[in-house]
């Protein structure tokens, strides 16, 4: 009877272990999906997205992204910078620090500490070479002896977008990381120039890594509202609410420094199906980047629908097909237009994103303001390709087509392996291309050597993903001559254009960059080094007692910071 | 069988472990695809507005990633030019297969590339998720593939009942793959629209306090289904054969003569036909270690285990250099180990086989 006793309890247990989570209450922790580790906490590092989101929490910047108008905003800065343009290839942007702003340890954050950190950006030894490039417009930042608070950041041209991208970088403490001062005494400029190995720079790189900032980021004091409880790697991060936090008593809270949750928890859940199935047992509250066939069936699910919210934004990456511009079948531009009337964006959206995304004329989304909508969206044309290719110099004979005896027409696709609407992509195109008697073979290649193929350009025709932002409007990285070894996988290269390129980022006005933008937009139709598809959208399901998640087009595509919990579901709903 | 013997074994297998990890070594270092470009990131994003990432400006990021990661030495001591004419360059001491080595020799398995981390201080938490699991998997697939043998091979005549349902389920599972199975679990036993019994994830986020019946508890559901994934992949390879062996083993002389003493047929079996239909295979319960890695990988992705095979398979993925030259050669030692412990069950159930030294 004893045994039988224990049996039963043992039982109740195992069951109650199993059964999932009871009705959540204001202030549990909010718990969202991760599909992998941060790797590293590291602010100099930030090789992925999630370290990006989890430095985030742990420290501020001088302006941060605002998820409800997907623009900068002042986190650490007072205000945006006031902007000064010096003659015709500087600008000053002036800041003011809040006066509320301090550290952990209660010090204020001066501008001394803004100085250190854009050093430390170029200081040699540190895992800084990621991030290094991103900065480097900036030359030196210029103190006020009067006020500590106050700086001017000097940067070499000038853009509109100078005021934005300078403050959006976690500012670090120089007193717990340099007490002595040691970078004072070399300039931005001098570490920008070349990598010095002096024995204080070295000195500095050591005592950083020592500190090992990646994996303890409490060891030094920061300025963001959360700090690091625990972390598990490869299973979870806990970020646990500061009791107090410098910007609590700002009245009324700017949306960008608000922490509402005492507790955020990552889950790391790296496969799809089985984080569907937390969130719908209740492990998971948060599930951002669904995939669409996931999407679709939670919301066709009545008792999903019960008890999850569905949001769906279009974000800023561009889901593209690229031609390879210096394989000689594609080396003119009316072949190159040829074929991209053989892609089906419309088609391709409904069928791979359930429509959520958005179709686009070139590289800006239709929501930018420097969008050419006198464009019209590229659609699937056979008819069209064939007079195209006709016109470009070839011929259908003997069964394909062909320019010269010697130049057939038959292409490779590129595209990473085990991704589904880049395999779509590249079988509508196959099927379009064969109904018209060309050839195409799918390569799909493993992601860590896709780049070193496109850069080899063993390739007629590649399908990616372009990642973007609300202020990526320089396209240099992607069809400059001088990044044809680098994000030029299509080695594209026209002094017009380059040109063009140029202006667009030095461009000095709002309307001086829509009148460029415009015409860029047309050249890159008229080129068509490249055939931009459709906009692909952010996906986010999350427990319906969880509001303000700010959904949005902009990574990671939610503001955990600022998520709500109006406590636990409707009885009615669990059942 | 001598001290001497088992000495000899262990040292040819080290020497067997580092020869397959210095092979690793140098085969990964010829790939393509170098770890800096998981660093540097993708060089066609938009992120950066006003500054141009060009060939010649990421060259240099190239550059310094490569000098802090001593990747700019070169590989072994001997190298040959890329261009022509052939000629081979002698590099002393300065290479990074030296330096690695070296490492090695001190008990310092490197650091990762990725993190920055040492080596060994991933791998140590990592190994504390996946032994148990694969120990306990591989003692309940044992114990499981004995019984379950042992009760098939005692049906006489067409298999009927219980029989004939798992032989079919053995057949069927040996068909599927694990990642399959592990996901027809997941999707049976943990979805909310069927059966909603376990968790989704092999390991919670708030077990209760350690060491108590609650913990126990939790950890049990958790870990039930990853152990069932493992334990049934591994299952029909070692009852089957060993229900054809212990079968021809029933039919011999001995065993009619202990049946013609009385004995039951499961004593005729349990205590007769086993201990010779176990020993040709030793091999194979000694060789589950590789099927094991294998599952762990699968099942530890998709149950979100924080475990080696994961780390493993992360490390490749993204070109981890030093953690993935690590793993293989704790995989192989592992792998000498369990032959090594095969041989010497071997030479312990049958003397007639051990070495004469």
């Amino acid at each position: 009877m004893r045994y039988l006793w224990l049996g039963n309890y043992l039982l109740a247990l195992l069951l109650s272990a199993c059964t999932p989570p009871a009705n959540r209450q204001v202030g549990d922790p909010i718990r969202i999906r991760w599909a992998r580790d941060p790797e590293t906490l590291d602010p100099l590092a930030q090789p992925n997205q999630n370290t990006v989101e989890a430095i985030n929490l742990l420290h501020a910047g001088l302006l941060q992204l605002n998820f409800q108008t997907s623009e900068y905003a002042p986190a650490l800065a007072e205000a945006l910078p006031t902007v000064q343009l010096l003659g015709d290839s500087l600008t000053q942007l002036d800041y003011h620090l809040r006066a509320a702003a301090t550290w952990d340890d209660g010090r204020p954050v001066l501008a001394t500490d803004v100085d250190f950190t854009l050093k430390l950006l170029n200081c040699p030894g540190l895992p800084n070479e990621g991030v290094r490039s991103q900065f480097s417009f900036i030359q030196q930042l210029q103190l006020d002896p009067t006020d500590p608070r106050h700086f001017k950041l000097m940067c070499r041209g000038q853009a509109p977008e100078y005021p934005w991208v300078s403050g959006d970088f976690p500012i670090l403490s120089e007193a717990s990381l340099d007490s002595t001062h040691s970078l004072r005494q070399f300039s931005l400029a001098s570490l920008q120039r070349a990598a010095q190995t002096t024995p204080a720079l070295l000195a500095l790189a050591k005592h950083y890594q020592a500190l090992s900032q990646g994996y303890y980021p409490n060891r030094l004091p920061g300025c963001g509202p959360y700090r690091l409880a625990d972390w598990q790697p490869n299973h979870s991060l806990t970020f646990e609410r500061k009791a107090t936090w410098w910007a609590d008593q700002l009245r009324p809270a700017p949306l960008v420094l608000q922490a509402h949750p005492k507790i955020i928890k990552y889950i790391i859940l790296p496969d799809d199906g089985a984080a569907v199935l937390a969130l719908r047992r209740h492990e998971l509250d948060v599930y951002p980047s669904m995939q669409a066939r996931d999407f679709q069936r939670l919301k066709a699910s009545p008792l999903a629908q019960r008890e999850l919210a569905f949001y769906s934004s279009p974000s800023y990456d561009l889901l593209y097909a690229g031609f390879n511009t210096q394989c000689p079948a594609l080396r003119d531009k009316l072949t190159r237009q040829a074929l991209g009337c053989l892609f089906d964006p419309a088609g391709l959206l409904a069928g791979t994103q359930l429509g959520q995304g958005q179709r686009t004329v070139g590289l800006l989304p239709p929501s930018s303001p420097f969008y050419n909508d006198s464009l019209p969206l590229p659609t699937y044309a056979p008819a069209q390709a064939v007079q195209l290719l006709r016109q470009a110099g070839w011929q259908f004979v003997a069964g394909g087509w062909r320019r010269s005896p010697a130049q057939r027409l038959a292409l490779s696709v590129r595209y990473r392996t085990n991704e589904e609407t880049f395999e779509t992509v590249a079988l509508q195109f196959r099927a379009a291309a064969a109904k018209l008697g060309i050839p195409v073979e799918l390569r799909p290649t493993e992601a860590t050597t896709l780049n070193h193929t496109l850069h080899a350009g063993d390739f007629d025709v590649f399908v990616r993903i372009l990642k973007g932002s609300p202020l990526g409007f320089n396209f240099e990285p992607v069809l400059h001559s001088r990044a044809v070894q680098e994000g030029n996988f299509g080695g594209f290269s026209s002094p017009t254009t380059d040109h063009l390129l140029e202006a667009i980022v030095t461009a000095s006005t709002a309307a001086r960059k829509r009148q460029l933008l415009r015409k860029f937009q047309v050249q890159l139709r008229e080129e068509s080094p490249l055939l931009p598809l459709f906009f692909m959208p952010y996906r986010l399901a999350a427990d319906r007692h969880l509001s303000h998640l700010l959904p949005s087009g902009l990574k990671p595509g939610y503001s955990a910071a600022a998520i709500i919990s109006s406590g636990s579901l409707p009885a009615a709903a669990r059942k | 069988m001598s001290f001497w013997w088992v000495f000899a074994r262990l040292g040819r297998a080290l020497l067997a472990a580092w020869g397959i990890a210095s092979a690793i070594f140098l085969t990964v270092h010829l790939l393509p695809a170098a770890p800096d470009e998981f660093t540097l990131g993708d060089p066609s994003e938009l992120g950066s507005a006003v500054s141009l990432r060009t060939s010649a400006s990421r060259q240099a990021a190239r550059q310094a990633l490569r000098h802090r990661l001593g990747l700019d030495e070169p590989v072994f001591y001997l190298t040959r030019t890329a261009g022509r004419p052939v000629r081979w360059q002698w590099h002393g001491r300065h290479n990074q297969y030296h330096h690695w080595l070296s490492l090695l020799l001190r008990g310092n398995l490197g650091y990762s590339y990725r993190t920055g981390q040492p080596v060994a201080a991933l791998l140590g938490p990592a190994l504390a998720y996946s032994i148990p699991l694969m120990v306990l998997a591989a003692a309940l697939a044992t114990g499981l593939a004995i019984w379950l043998a042992l009760g098939l091979a005692n049906a006489s005549g067409a298999l009927t009942g219980w029989q004939a349902v798992a032989r079919t389920l053995l057949t069927g599972i040996q068909a599927l793959p694990l990642f399959s199975l592990s996901l027809a679990l997941l999707l049976l036993l943990a979805n909310p629209d069927l059966l909603n019994l376990l968790p989704a994830d092999g390991m919670s986020t708030d077990y209760p306090p350690l060491g108590g019946v609650a913990w126990l508890a939790s950890y049990g559901a958790h870990l039930v289904l990853p152990l069932l994934s493992l334990v049934l992949a591994v299952l029909p390879e070692l009852t089957l054969p060993l229900e054809a062996t212990l079968r021809q083993e029933l039919r011999a002389d001995y065993a009619s003569t202990a049946r013609s003493k009385g004995l039951t047929s499961w004593q005729v079996a349990y205590r007769h036909a086993l201990p010779n239909a176990l020993l040709p295979l030793l091999t194979s319960f000694t060789g589950l270690l590789p099927t094991m890695v294998a599952g762990t990988v699968v099942v530890e992705v998709l149950f979100a285990l924080p475990g080696t095979g994961r780390l493993l398979a992360e490390a490749a993925a993204t070109h981890d250099y030093p953690l993935v030259i690590a793993s293989v050669l704790l995989t192989s030692i592992a792998r000498m180990l369990a032959l090594l412990l095969a041989d010497v069950l071997y030479f312990w159930t049958d003397p007639r086989l051990r070495p004469s030294l």
